[in-house]
């Protein structure tokens, strides 16, 4: 096997032209994959310091944050701190201190697991993300984004520059949780995030994401659509939750049953539409 | 490939093979032996060093990607034959029982220290959430912990079994 670190992104793209060529950034579960034999690229091709790739900022109301900065990093900006709070919650749940140092938020989204909680704030967040290729460029929404377990809409030899993360709406609250075995560093067993902003009584805008309850992380759309610009009564929420098990489709695998996700997506929604519904009142 | 890095504040130039990981290159090519390999998957810890600073798993970095870099094992820590506060603290409190794990949860604490000097209970936790103890439990670690904070803020008012 080679080791490439390209210094341009001219140099990542004709590195990535090269059969058997696989990208490395933090290795936290490349280097796994590769050790268990699942995986054995003929080049490995270091982006993790390539320049093009790192930094954070504020653009035009959006932050964008390079595709290769480490968790740690991303947490420790004041911009994602006082901006993109939920997204700052769910990277310090990801992984131990020393993953994070290691991993990055692209690495993440591009392994395209069920159960990346990253997606779920940037789901929440309708974040896009910066494809560049041979070809070109482009700018893809992360609901767009993956299409299967460790699929992504990536073509060959294109990478992720940058994930651009819009400032959340004026006034709006978000909520996540996890469930999993234990508190720390699991994977999820199932997770659900809300964005939801209520004007009077009724709701003004909501968004619901899932996590590890279907071959991608993806919005609740249902859910979303029998809430919206209605009232937050028993019935309503009730409804949503029913809506809400029934958009996802999740297995039974070594964590838990397909029901016992269906039943969570279910309870956690509801859960947080209450704790809304209250804390307005 | 050639590559050349900082190793416990010396310079030291090798020669590894790209598939070779950090931990591999320090145990096997620079005699760091206070690295360990536990399960080799970034689960257990044991192999914690600070890579420019921050810990990291030596098992999930090639050592192809430390070129250029300063690496601190617990080789590094003491100073003209004085253990390092932190080093004091683990010995101290009985903080250690077979000592697989030790290194790891001492370079933790050395990187948890370094950027939140007097931790709370729950930051303690947090920062050592990525380390296993299979001998015996977690008690002792988090007062280790806790007197290495005191011993780092006031080394004088160390004495021993405080």
């Amino acid at each position: 096997m080679n080791y490439v670190r390209p210094s341009t992104t001219a140099d990542l793209l004709s590195a990535l032209q090269e059969d058997g060529a696989a990208i490395l950034c933090g290795g936290t579960d490349i280097l796994i994959r590769m050790r268990r034999g699942l995986l054995s690229p003929r080049t490995l091709v270091d982006v993790s310091r390539l320049e093009d790739l790192r930094g954070i900022e504020a653009v035009d109301g959006e932050i964008h944050i390079g595709a290769a900065v480490n968790e740690n990093t991303i947490l420790r900006s004041p911009l994602v701190a006082e901006r993109l709070p939920l997204l700052a919650d769910v990277l310090k749940r990801l992984a131990a201190v020393e993953i994070r140092s290691r991993g990055s938020l692209g690495g993440n989204l591009v392994n395209a697991s069920p159960a990346a909680d990253s997606a779920i704030p940037l789901l929440l967040y309708e974040a896009r993300l910066h494809l560049v290729g041979a070809t070109g460029e482009r700018w893809v929404p992360v609901r767009e984004f993956f299409v299967g377990p460790g699929k992504t809409v990536l073509a060959k030899g294109e990478f992720v520059r940058a994930i651009a993360v819009p400032d959340p709406p004026a006034g709006a609250r978000a909520f996540f949780h996890k469930i999993g075995r234990r508190r720390a560093l699991i994977i999820s067993i199932a997770s659900l995030g809300v964005l939801m902003r209520l004007a009077g009584e009724s709701v003004d805008l909501v968004r619901i994401a899932a996590g590890s309850v279907a071959p991608t992380p993806l919005r609740l759309d249902e859910a979303e659509r029998v809430l919206l610009g209605e009232r937050l009564d028993d019935g309503r929420i009730r409804e949503a939750a029913r809506a809400a098990a029934r958009s996802v489709s999740p297995i039974d695998d070594v964590r838990a049953t397909a029901g016992y996700r269906r039943q969570v997506v279910a309870d956690l929604l509801e859960r947080f539409l209450r704790q809304a519904r209250n804390d307005e009142t | 490939m050639k590559l050349q890095m900082t190793l416990n504040g010396k310079p030291v130039s090798c020669d590894v093979d790209s598939c070779a990981r950090l931990i591999d290159l320090l145990r096997d090519d620079l005699d760091a032996k206070s690295v360990k390999e536990g399960c080799g998957e970034g689960e257990c810890g044991a192999c914690t060093v600070l890579l420019d600073g921050e810990p990291v798993n030596a098992c999930l970095v090639l050592a192809a990607q430390v070129d250029g870099s300063r690496v601190t094992t617990v080789e590094g820590l003491s100073r003209d034959g004085e253990l390092h506060p932190v080093q004091r603290a683990f010995a101290e409190t009985g903080a250690v029982q077979c000592g697989f794990c030790t290194p790891g949860f001492i370079m933790a604490t050395v990187a948890l220290l370094d950027r939140t000097p007097r931790p709370n209970d729950r930051e303690i936790r947090d920062a050592l959430a990525g380390h296993l103890c299979r001998c015996t439990g977690y008690r002792k670690i988090m007062d280790a912990v806790r007197r290495a904070a005191e011993l780092t803020a006031s080394p004088s008012a160390g004495a021993p079994g405080q």
